[in-house]
């Protein structure tokens, strides 16, 4: 059975140098642990002021591999959709990932609804950032902070997306439970649960399995403190072969 | 071997945090874990004293798993006191700074001199924000200007110093500052960096359960060290700022 991470990320972070940052490093992590395929985007996507061509590099990265593309939009930037529409045909693209913090708009935005209908169109998931760093780290920039009561409301708006939340916190996660819950197609990454101690336990107790699939944030965070989180978690296998499993993809 | 040096017990939650640190010793196979208990930011006399009876409880009930750091406010009058009596009667093992005031502040030297005197670890927690500093929160500078008056005090650097790059540049140049990789930040880099500023020798293995544990464990096994230099964070170098025979100068 496959195993994947739907949060990693191959290129520079502006603010700190990365050690680990080539498709090559991140593929060595995923064999070493198990993990068969990754649903990977570009880092330097989300610098860059035309996204795409950052894109057009990771396409010349991974292509070949059993790694899916997962295209940056910033749908403040012109011809968005027709960006959208040249990375399923260009990069065979798996996904669209957006960082409204770092891109400075609302949830609530026109843009972002459109968005959203063209990728329910095509039936292509949407990977919603909420954070990269922890904002105590953040240097230089500080990013808008993605409020989730906004997340909640947004999510409610969008019914017929598929969307993953990317690394959120426990709490944060909680706290819109029952949006979260009530939308058939909404799941969270593992790359936020850095806490509490038992997180993966505790937060089954709030979430069906089938909400939470499993990412890394890697080369930006620690693979392992994820991983083994996950790995050593008081659960049954069967549920944690799922959470790595990524059946999201496959949800109808 | 795995010894936890940053651990902690809050009030209020004093029975289920001590259930959940047994049940991760026994789950991970934690040799050791070092706990001090917390609640408010400044603490008057009387909730330090119940803290710190709760820590002294938990170590008389896990004498074999539990040590304890002494927690103290240096604004307290009774703060000298405190230490004396968590040292010598409740069989704690260092002592433990939080935000009450900075760590270089004047009325924290004669706690410090108190510690040289017992050759026991100070534990400070320092953290670098870029959003949320608290008044009196210790960073790396402040970790460093306390090293430099007290060369043979054994002051160990919680959390990296929050941000690892302001907080490990800021006392790379001091021999006297162990550091740990508490806390729930966990950048793949942090360890990597800190090794290449200060080499493994100084580099503490602390977590800040009930809060984390792979997160920190996490970091360690992926950071670029042989076997050896694992063994010296998750252990050795512990063992070392504990051993109250061994003084550093």
């Amino acid at each position: 059975m496959s195993t994947v991470d739907v949060n990693c990320l191959v290129g520079h972070w502006p603010f700190r140098k990365l050690y680990k940052n080539t498709f090559e490093e991140v593929q060595k992590i995923h064999k070493a642990n198990g993990i068969t395929s990754g649903y990977v985007s570009s880092l330097d996507s989300i610098f860059y002021n035309d996204p795409f061509e950052g894109d057009e590099d990771l396409h010349e990265i991974i292509k070949g591999s059993n790694y899916h593309h997962v295209l940056t939009i910033n749908p403040m930037l012109p011809e968005f959709v027709q960006d959208v529409k040249d990375g399923i045909k260009k990069f065979g693209i798996k996904g669209v990932r957006i960082y409204p913090g770092y891109h400075g708009y609302s949830l609530a935005n026109s843009k972002l609804k459109e968005l959203c209908h063209v990728l329910a169109d095509y039936n292509i998931p949407l990977f919603l950032t909420i954070r990269m760093e922890d904002e105590r780290s953040d240097y230089l920039v500080r990013p808008n902070k993605v409020h989730m009561d906004e997340v909640g409301s947004f999510i409610g708006r969008v019914p017929d997306n598929k969307i993953i939340l990317l690394t959120a916190f426990s709490n944060e996660l909680i706290s819109i439970k029952e949006a979260i819950n009530n939308h058939r197609y909404v799941r969270f990454d593992t790359s936020g649960l850095k806490g509490p101690l038992f997180a993966v336990e505790k937060m089954l107790e709030v979430f069906p399995p089938e909400k939470m699939v499993y990412g890394s944030l890697y080369p930006l965070y620690s693979f392992s403190c994820t991983y083994l989180t996950l790995k050593h978690a008081q659960i049954d296998e069967n549920i944690k072969q799922e959470i790595l499993s990524c059946l999201f993809l496959t949800f109808t | 071997m795995i010894i936890d040096i940053h651990t902690h017990i809050w009030a209020g939650r004093y029975e289920s945090d001590k259930q959940e640190l047994m049940k991760a010793a026994e789950l991970y196979d934690i040799y050791r874990i070092y706990v001090s208990a917390l609640k408010s930011y400044y603490p008057d006399e009387a909730e330090i004293s119940e803290l710190n009876f709760e820590v002294a409880k938990f170590i008389k009930e896990q004498p074999d798993i539990i040590g304890g750091f002494c927690y103290i406010n240096p604004s307290n009058k009774d703060a000298l006191d405190v230490l004396k009596k968590g040292i010598e009667e409740q069989d704690m093992e260092g002592m433990k700074l939080w935000v009450a005031a900075y760590c270089d502040d004047p009325k924290v030297f004669p706690l410090v001199e108190k510690c040289i005197g017992y050759n026991i670890p100070i534990l400070i927690h320092a953290f670098h924000k870029a959003v949320g500093q608290l008044d009196n929160e210790s960073i790396g500078s402040h970790v460093a200007n306390l090293a430099r008056r007290y060369p043979e005090a054994k002051l160990l650097m919680a959390h990296l110093g929050g941000n690892a790059y302001n907080g490990i540049k800021s006392i790379r140049s001091c021999p006297n500052v162990w550091v740990d990789i508490s806390g729930s930040i966990f950048r793949r880099d942090d360890v990597d960096y800190t090794k290449k500023l200060i080499g493994t020798d100084r580099i503490v293995f602390g977590t800040d359960m009930p809060g984390s544990y792979f997160t920190n464990f996490g970091q360690i096994e992926d950071a670029d060290l042989t076997s050896e230099e694992k063994q010296l964070v998750y252990s050795g170098n512990t063992l070392k700022i504990l051993d109250r025979k061994g003084r550093i100068l």
